[in-house]
């Protein structure tokens, strides 16, 4: 990384008596794809506006290559730093190009007119953003995507040496918002253009920016690479919600799932109890279906980073786990036991068995040997998910043989279900 | 900056109108009670002219002496006011459109106008009758009503160093309902004057001579070369005034010199000629749809169509019916009113 560009010593801002910002520091070299992020209200928007000087800050300064803003023009911090803003209203129709050719106004004496190094400039920027073809359509016609590209091709008409984006695929679709991300990644890569973004979506923060600033009430909580920032304990310490952090399987930047379990509805079920067990996948979507439906969900046993594990810690349900390709112990079948002991139904995935989960079976056997209600969906026959050499069918045809309901597909369990809550 | 519609240039866009409008004076100075030939007019034009005027007149033309004192004398001040008034008008109102991105607002619209009628209703109810450096007590009292309500609302609008533009608008139409409602007032108190004091509300140029060109033409030149100077600027203040800034322009600063350099040219506008409606926001709308938003073209467009316009609608106003004269300010509307919905229906797609 550079030396250091932009400096922001102990800004605050408050409208009022209500702070916005609080002794906000940290220091941006040339080159940083910076990305500020924090819940609504953290002063996301706030910190970017008093970095390009639109508002003052209480207290603190803001330095641009080590000269304080307040002591610059807004031409010559213009020709420094650009601004592409949350939405871009255009209400008279010029031309996409003479929209971008504003752009060159900081670099223009007043009765300058512009020539050609400025149409070079401007025909440049309009290729770099993939409007080359819209130079000459009206900007009143233009998509919601269109006018992000035009305003960040106007931004680059500045030949700016710090870019700042607030929010800048608010309003866009998942298309557009990865077109605007590519085009800020590329600007940063190729011309090492200095990038600062407040951005919403922590995923895609992950994915872009060297660097993140996590902001918490006006004030900055962590400052680092997403690897470090972007954790479980961090996003509930700032958004106070509960997420998995998964590396993305293309470019293993760490990425959050919500965890859904304070967000799902819980209607129906009536408190009914509902034990899976699953493994190898066979599971995740029925225990998704019961836990929304608002059944009392529980599972196992489930070997840790398994498909179906995943689920369940994303459910945030009761399960018996054991580790990764080992077999179940007496202590996991113990367990697997208990949980199965308080449900009112146990339901078995079409899983696949091998000489580690043969025990799921003899615990369904002890189930129904109870005279608890077990379903069995046999979607698969298990001739074909028998890995043990016929030891699994033989467990399988004696649980049969205790009394159990078979079904082919997960629609008939609700059915199932569904009529036992209206006779209950 | 390449203009809106596409094999159009500016300079071709600004010459052709200037030709029109040269015509026009010309043709229109002939017209009247007494017809005069346009050969005459533009050898009377030309004697008037130190160096080109000889060009212009090769030969001697024999010209009626009683010809001479009505186009020197009476109709050249009245046409030439007509072309200042209607370019003021127009170049106030596509400042005003612009400076408040909206294509509703015209002259009018911040109150200039109705400190202006109050100055000149009183004056007229007053039955004040000086003369100040050859200006009569109504223009007077017309331009300096319309300067305190400048004032007025732009200290009224004023947050600290900014004047944001809601504020002013807010202030604007509070000031100015005052203002009418005084001018309502004093119209009413007033029976004697009252036939005058309607007649010049209604906007008119009759009877106008040098005098009121000579008091209107410096604080026009004036204020439209400072519109003219910040035109790239205006262009950029339609992106919204934070863009604006963040593009390097000092907003809140050239944000004042437009504002006074438009309010100047509504104040010049009507304490020479009375409240002309429809100039001001029609002329800039239908310039926008013919040429584009640029302002570098806009703006001296405009001026020249808003000459062109008044001119031609002053003209039919002492035509019509003589021996009677239409206040212009009424003629502007029927006759500009039409154009203006015939223009919109044929490009529907926008309507600014």
């Amino acid at each position: 990384m550079g030396k250091v560009q932009l400096q922001i010593e102990g800004i605050s801002f408050s409208y009022g008596a209500e702070s916005i910002l609080d002794q906000v520091s940290f220091t941006v070299p040339t080159g940083q794809l910076l990305g500020i992020i924090g819940p609504n209200g953290s002063g996301k928007s706030t910190l970017l506006r008093t970095i390009s000087r639109t508002l003052k800050p209480h207290l603190g300064k803001v330095l641009l290559e080590s000269r304080d803003i307040t002591s610059l023009s807004s031409q010559e911090i213009a020709r420094q730093m650009a601004v592409v803003p949350q939405e871009n209203r255009y209400d008279f129709p010029f031309t996409v190009e003479e929209i971008v050719l504003m752009g060159r106004t900081p670099h223009l004496g007043r009765f300058q007119r512009e020539g050609p190094r400025d149409r070079r400039i401007v025909e440049q920027a309009l290729q770099i953003t993939n409007c080359a073809h819209l130079a000459q359509k009206p900007v009143t016609q233009l998509s919601g995507g269109e006018r992000q590209r035009v305003t960040i091709a106007r931004a680059l008409a500045q030949e700016p040496r710090i870019l700042l984006l607030d929010e800048p695929m608010a309003h866009l679709d998942i298309n557009h918002q990865t077109e605007i991300l590519n085009i800020v990644r590329q600007l940063n890569k190729d011309f090492r253009l200095t990038v600062i973004m407040v951005l919403h979506d922590l995923n895609l923060a992950s994915e872009y920016c060297d660097h993140l600033l996590l902001l918490k009430k006006g004030k900055i909580y962590r400052l680092g690479p997403p690897e470090e920032l972007i954790t479980s304990e961090n996003i509930a310490a700032v958004y106070g919600s509960r997420v998995l952090i998964r590396r993305h399987p293309l470019h293993g930047r760490p990425q959050i799932t919500v965890l859904s379990q304070n967000t799902v509805p819980a209607q129906g079920g009536k408190g009914i109890r509902v034990h899976v067990v699953g493994g190898g996948g066979m599971a995740a979507a029925l225990m998704g279906e019961l836990v929304y439906a608002g059944y009392q969900v529980t599972a196992g046993v489930l070997n840790i980073c398994d498909s179906d594990w995943e689920q369940a810690k994303i459910l945030g349900i009761p399960i018996v786990e054991a580790p990764p390709f080992s077999p179940l112990t007496e202590e996991d079948h113990r367990r697997n036991l208990h949980l199965i002991a308080q449900a009112q139904r146990v339901i078995l995935a079409p899983i696949p068995f091998g000489e580690g989960n043969i025990k799921n079976l003899q615990a369904l056997q002890a189930a129904a040997a109870r005279g608890q209600q077990v379903i069995v969906i046999d979607r698969i026959p298990m001739e074909k998910r028998d890995y043990t050499g016929g030891k699994a069918l033989e467990e399988y045809r004696r649980l049969l043989a205790l009394g159990v309901i078979k079904v082919k597909e997960e629609e008939e369990i609700f059915r199932l279900l569904e009529g036992e809550e209206s006779t209950q | 900056m390449a203009s809106g519609k596409k094999g159009l240039n500016r300079p071709a866009i600004i010459l052709v109108l200037l030709i029109l409008l040269l015509i026009s004076v010309i043709l229109a100075m002939g017209m009247g009670a007494v017809p005069i030939p346009a050969v005459e007019t533009i050898h009377i034009l030309g004697e008037m002219l130190p160096f080109v005027g000889r060009l212009l007149t090769p030969g001697p033309v024999p010209i009626a002496p009683s010809h001479h004192t009505i186009v020197t004398q009476l109709r050249l001040p009245r046409v030439l006011l007509a072309v200042l008034v209607g370019s003021s008008l127009a170049v106030s109102g596509a400042t005003f459109q612009g400076l408040f991105k909206n294509p509703m607002a015209d002259p009018y619209i911040i109150g200039v106008s109705a400190g202006a009628a109050l100055g000149g209703t009183m004056a007229l109810a007053l039955s004040l009758r000086f003369y100040f450096f050859g200006i009569g007590a109504v223009p007077f009292f017309a331009f300096f009503g319309a300067v305190f309500a400048m004032i007025l609302v732009y200290n009224l609008a004023r947050v600290g160093e900014r004047v944001p533009v809601m504020s002013l608008l807010l202030a604007g139409i509070a000031v100015g309902s005052v203002l009418q409602a005084l001018v309502s007032l004093v119209t009413y108190f007033s029976e004697s004057e009252l036939q005058k004091i309607v007649f010049w509300l209604m906007g008119s140029l009759s009877g106008r001579g040098w005098d009121y060109f000579y008091l209107a033409l410096p604080y026009a030149i004036v204020s439209m070369f400072i519109v003219w100077i910040f035109a790239r600027d205006l262009n950029v203040f339609l992106l919204g005034e934070e863009p604006a800034q963040l593009l390097g322009i000092e907003v809140e600063k050239t944000k004042k010199y437009l504002l006074w350099a438009a309010s100047m040219l509504t104040a010049v506008a009507v304490a020479t000629s009375g409240l002309i409606g429809f100039v001001g926001l029609v002329v800039p709308h239908v310039v926008r749809l013919l040429f584009g938003p640029d302002h570098r073209v806009l703006l001296p467009a405009a001026a020249l169509s808003g000459a062109i316009f008044l001119v031609w609608v002053d003209t039919l106003a002492r035509i019509l019916l003589p021996p009677l004269e239409i206040p212009v300010g009424l003629l502007t509307a029927l006759v500009g009113g039409p154009f203006f919905l015939y223009l919109l229906r044929k490009r529907n797609h926008t309507l600014y």
